[in-house]
């Protein structure tokens, strides 16, 4: 008994890591198994084939496991107990203005920190200054800004989130101005072209800047300053603020985009862009005309030496507007590997340490506290780091790979492509056998007989077919009408599937919503548990998706899938009680993570070549807003029963 | 009791474990009947609840408050929380007071004065049980609590309480190798006959896989009085009264619950149960349980459980609540007048930091002792 420490032999201490080890990396076996198998399966029943380079995604899928390991451990022993520490810390000793401008200063610190961000201004420049001239103008003539106002968003949000646990307000009060606010704007921007392309880059600004750091710490920090500040009635404060900081950076990119907007050209042409007469509206996209000219002159040393038949100077690539393109894919060779860990390796230590430092700093120095176990806290900092290198290292070795192997076959059970594979030549093909018909229309069209077996068919003739100098028609066959009527269903019953288990499988894996999880399950005492809150949450993102595909697949207009469900859940929200709502919309914030965000672009390329474009941004809107009405349902049946358990006759029968 | 020394003084500390529903009427109430603060800590009570399928356990959320008061107000205090939670506590909550000494509250006058004035309702008669323990099961592997609630909801008379804390001990002597443990732990807590007590321990320990290394531990603490929930069973009823009330009819008869007594041939005890312990429990500032852990354990002691609570203010500062942390601990009572010493010692320079202190003592304990023969069964 007492004090001294226990002498553990070398022997005990490894049976005691190892076992450590086995619990920690099960568990995330478990979460991952899902959807690796669910996208191996799909890929040898649907597709028949087997994964490229199978030994690399293997291993990747392995990185993924441990890197999600060290990452949650991280987060567990080091990143949130700091985050608690400064929270309780911080109301206690800085007061209002203590927990307004370190809220700021977190959130800004945040956004610069996460690499997201990066890669929203790093794929979104290369943006074309004529096709949509407002993201040019809000990229690359005014990043500050723009940077300024999604820093200044979150800053905001994460300083307003806090401040709602010191004063003691509901965030009902919150999501029913701003998320109205925020549909509407949305609604009127998407009306008006010169400024709809910027909508994209606002929703995707605020699915970035809730990243997979930020939202544990942002948990841990506001349940601190709940607990500080004891304003814990109800259990489960704490919430609210990761809705607060994924929708406030959204309003502000809108807002700043109205106001510093209005001269902004409408989209045009490159020729009429450069031609002298529209010289004076172009150059407000510029801090300077010599920048334009710059432009002007690329643009002629372009021309220049396409004219020389040189393409090295390639014209910069159209990208979708801040949705981040797939990260770059090595070829599997080992220092390949070793290059992704380092690259990755950066990344984990800009997205981890400079927030550990800030919140460390404020701790240490002007808080004058410490850590309860310091060596755990610094441990688990480590931990993050790695785990977070290995998680993306083994993403964009291993999963993503994957995704892109079915991603790339989703074309092929679509009928349109697999039918015209089915073709006949017909040798000297004659076009006086064509008799022509009138449409109502006074088109005239040609048709043809065609006898093949024992049927005699109509066959309408198709012009680019015919090949007239070789006297050749290339005749398309649809042998098995049954087949021809099945197959739109089944192919798109398919994709749908895919998305569906996708989203569902993906989710299970994600950081940021197994962290949000099992502090719900902390918080609520194991009334709501962990598994059900991640099930439930998945099933969102995956129906979400399944939305968001039928979209793309159908054609329709983002507002008719994003307002409805938005819409029905703001009388939810009102019915609900607080700690469960603010739950299920932080649960929004969470799903738009790393594991989450490749596999849906994959998904994305691969329908976008289906249909001709890539529109990954509506799916990840779609992707957070399902999950929270899940949620929210789920939040008021258990509501619902809670009431009937005490109004029971059972219970209520003796006196 | 040695502890009871210069400043000391004996009090009743009431817990109230309420369904979370009727945690605001009743914090209302302590407020009227003049209590000036509660401790509050969240927990989730565990019933069976009647399905198709059988009987499956059920989960509600339930907010524990714990506050002292003067022993002789007990009664009207439990007057006034029984007319709060409506006529009958089944399935709303229960309330049991245990008598304890405080060591840091040593004036008469630091309590409430409860005596309210003359009743104007009727006088009721409350289901009252007497001569109870509470057991306490602390459990570190996590998910156990499930285990350990339906063998509790067996053999207790009422239904058992589960909550969350963070346990120090071992686990601070290994250096960073702790990693490897994780400190959180799932309590669970049911009121059980004074007269079982040692029986229901033994079960507990065995059926619930107990002795083994690093699984947990179990004591209890008298319960002077207690109204229990007793709805075990939650669902549709097919009798008029369900067993559960018909038990609590004859407790009334019988006054007490002696004679529900299961267990009435000891069973040859294989667990080694360890006896004249004393329980320590003290409330600090939050995330400032480790310096007064430490301390403890420097005197003596092995280990200690802290739950996060939150000091709820009702009377002159009210709405002033604020974190706490509350702190509980076994030692043999022989080192717990030292235990205390030091602890309170440790709370000298910042005196705001400690609320209050109290010792309890413990009949019957278990806990798995290094060294000792794995039990063969």
């Amino acid at each position: 008994m007492g004090n001294k420490p226990i002498q553990v032999t070398g022997r005990s201490a490894l049976i005691m890591v190892l076992r450590y080890t086995r619990r920690v990396v099960g568990e995330q076996v478990r979460a991952v198994a899902f959807v690796v198998v669910y996208l191996l399966a799909f890929l040898f029943v649907i597709f028949g084939s087997v994964p490229t380079r199978g030994l690399v995604v293997a291993a990747g899928i392995a990185l993924v496991v441990f890197g999600l390991a060290f990452f949650l451990e991280g987060i567990r022993i080091g990143l949130m107990p700091l985050g608690e520490r400064v929270g309780i810390q911080l109301p206690r000793q800085g007061g209002v203005l203590g927990v307004l401008s370190f809220g700021i200063l977190l959130g800004v610190g945040a956004t610069f920190a996460e690499p997201a961000i990066a890669t929203l201004t790093s794929v979104a420049r290369g943006v074309i200054p004529w096709q949509s001239p407002i993201l040019f103008f809000m990229i690359e003539t005014n990043p500050h800004i723009l940077v300024l106002a999604i820093s200044g968003g979150v800053g905001l949000a994460v300083a307003l989130g806090l401040m709602r646990f010191y004063i003691g307000l509901s965030l009902k009060p919150f999501i029913l101005t701003i998320i109205p606010f925020l549909l509407l704007m949305t609604l009127f921007i998407s009306r008006d072209p010169r400024l709809a392309p910027v909508l994209g880059l606002a929703w995707d600004s605020g699915a970035v800047t809730t990243g997979t750091v930020t939202v544990p710490l942002v948990l841990a920090l506001g349940i601190g300053v709940a607990r500080g500040t004891g304003r814990t009635r109800g259990g489960s404060a704490g919430f609210g603020v990761v809705m607060l900081a994924s929708s406030i950076p959204v309003l502000v990119v809108i807002l700043v985009t109205l106001v510093i907007g209005r001269g902004v050209p409408a989209p045009m042409t490159e020729g009429e862009f450069f031609s002298p007469d529209r010289r004076g509206e172009v150059e407000r996209l510029f801090r300077d005309t010599s920048q334009f000219e710059a432009l002007r002159l690329e643009r002629e040393a372009r021309a220049i030496a396409a004219a020389n038949g040189d393409d090295a100077v390639t014209h910069p690539e159209v990208s979708g507007a801040g949705v981040p393109g797939p990260p770059s894919r090595g070829t599997g060779s080992l220092p390949e590997v070793l290059r992704t860990l380092v690259r990755e390796a950066r990344g984990a230590g800009w997205a981890v340490l400079p927030l550990a430092a800030l919140l460390g700093l404020v701790l240490l120095l002007l808080l004058r506290d410490r850590p309860r176990y310091f060596d755990e806290v610094a441990l688990g900092i480590v931990f993050a780091v790695i785990g977070m290198t290995l998680l993306s290292a083994g993403i964009s070795l291993g999963l993503s790979p994957l995704g892109d192997d079915i991603g790339r076959q989703i074309p092929t059970i679509f009928p349109e492509t697999s039918e015209s594979e089915q073709y006949v030549i017909i040798p000297s093909f004659n076009e006086e056998e064509l008799f022509s018909v009138i449409d109502p229309r006074g088109e005239r069209r040609f048709f043809f007989f065609l006898k093949d077996g024992a049927d005699l068919q109509l066959v309408e003739f198709d012009a680019s077919r015919y090949d007239r100098n070789a006297g050749t028609y290339q005749l398309h066959l649809d042998r098995s009408p049954e087949w021809h009527e099945m197959v739109p269903f089944l192919g798109v019953g398919l994709v749908l599937l895919f998305a569906f288990g996708l989203g569902f499988g993906s989710s299970l894996a994600e950081p940021g919503l197994s962290a949000l999880a099992l502090t719900v399950e902390e918080l609520t005492v194991g009334t709501v548990r962990r598994w059900t809150v991640v099930f439930i949450v998945a099933a969102g993102v995956g129906i979400g998706l399944v939305m968001g595909v039928s979209r793309i697949i159908l054609d329709i207009s983002l507002m008719y899938m994003l307002i409805p469900p938005y819409v029905f859940l703001l009388p939810i929200t009102l019915l609900g009680e607080e700690d469960m709502t603010s739950i299920a919309w932080d649960c929004g914030g969470v799903t738009t993570g790393p594991v989450t965000v490749p596999l849906v672009i994959s998904l994305g390329l691969g329908l976008g070549s289906v249909v001709g474009r890539t529109d990954s941004f509506g799916i990840l809107a779609l992707a957070s807003v399902y999950p929270i009405l899940a949620m929210q349902i789920y939040a008021l049946v258990l509501q619902l029963r809670e009431r009937r358990s005490i109004a029971s006759p059972a219970s209520g029968g003796e006196a | 009791m040695n502890a009871e020394s210069v400043g000391s003084l004996v009090v009743t500390e009431v817990t109230c474990c309420v369904h979370h529903q009727l945690y605001e009427p009743v914090l209302e109430l302590l407020r009227a009947i003049g209590v000036p603060a509660v401790i509050h800590e969240s927990g989730r009570t565990v019933r069976l609840r009647r399905r198709r399928r059988g009987e499956q356990t059920e989960d509600q959320p339930a907010e524990v408050l714990r506050f002292l008061v003067p022993p002789k107000a007990t009664d009207s205090v439990f007057e006034q929380l029984y007319r709060a939670m409506g006529s009958s506590v089944r399935g709303r909550g229960s309330f049991h007071a245990q008598q304890c000494t405080e060591h840091i509250l040593t004036h008469a006058d630091a309590l409430p004065d409860l005596s309210m004035g003359a009743e104007p309702d009727p006088p009721v008669t409350l289901p009252v049980s007497t001569k109870l323990a509470l057991i306490t099961c602390v459990l570190s592997t996590k998910g156990s609590a499930e285990r350990v609630a339906e063998l509790a909801l067996e053999m207790g008379t009422g239904v058992p309480l589960v909550t969350l804390g963070t346990g120090t001990g071992m686990r601070d002597r290994l250096g960073l190798l702790r990693i490897t443990v994780p400190p959180e732990k799932e309590l669970v807590q049911v009121v059980v006959p004074l007269a079982d007590t040692e029986v229901v321990v033994r079960q507990l320990v065995e059926e619930g896989r107990l002795d083994g290394p690093g699984k947990g531990f179990v004591f209890s603490t008298p319960v002077q009085e207690a109204v229990l929930d007793t709805l075990i069973r939650s669902g549709s009823q097919r009798h008029a009264a369900s067993m559960e009330q018909v038990v609590a009819a004859i407790d009334r008869l019988s006054q007490g619950t002696e004679w529900r007594r299961r267990f009435t041939i000891d069973r040859p005890g294989t667990t080694p149960l360890m006896k004249r312990l004393t329980h320590i429990s003290f409330i600090c500032a939050a995330e400032r349980s480790g310096m007064f852990v430490e301390a403890a354990r420097h005197a003596g002691a092995s280990g200690a459980t802290s739950a996060p609570v939150e000091r709820i203010s009702l009377g002159e500062n009210h709405g002033r609540d604020s974190a706490r942390e509350r702190c509980t601990l076994t030692v043999s009572s022989s080192l717990a007048p030292a235990v205390i010493e030091r602890i309170l010692d440790t709370s000298v320079p910042e005196p705001e930091w400690l609320d209050s202190l109290q010792t309890m003592p413990v009949p019957v304990a278990y806990s798995y002792r290094y060294g000792e023969a794995p039990m063969v069964r």
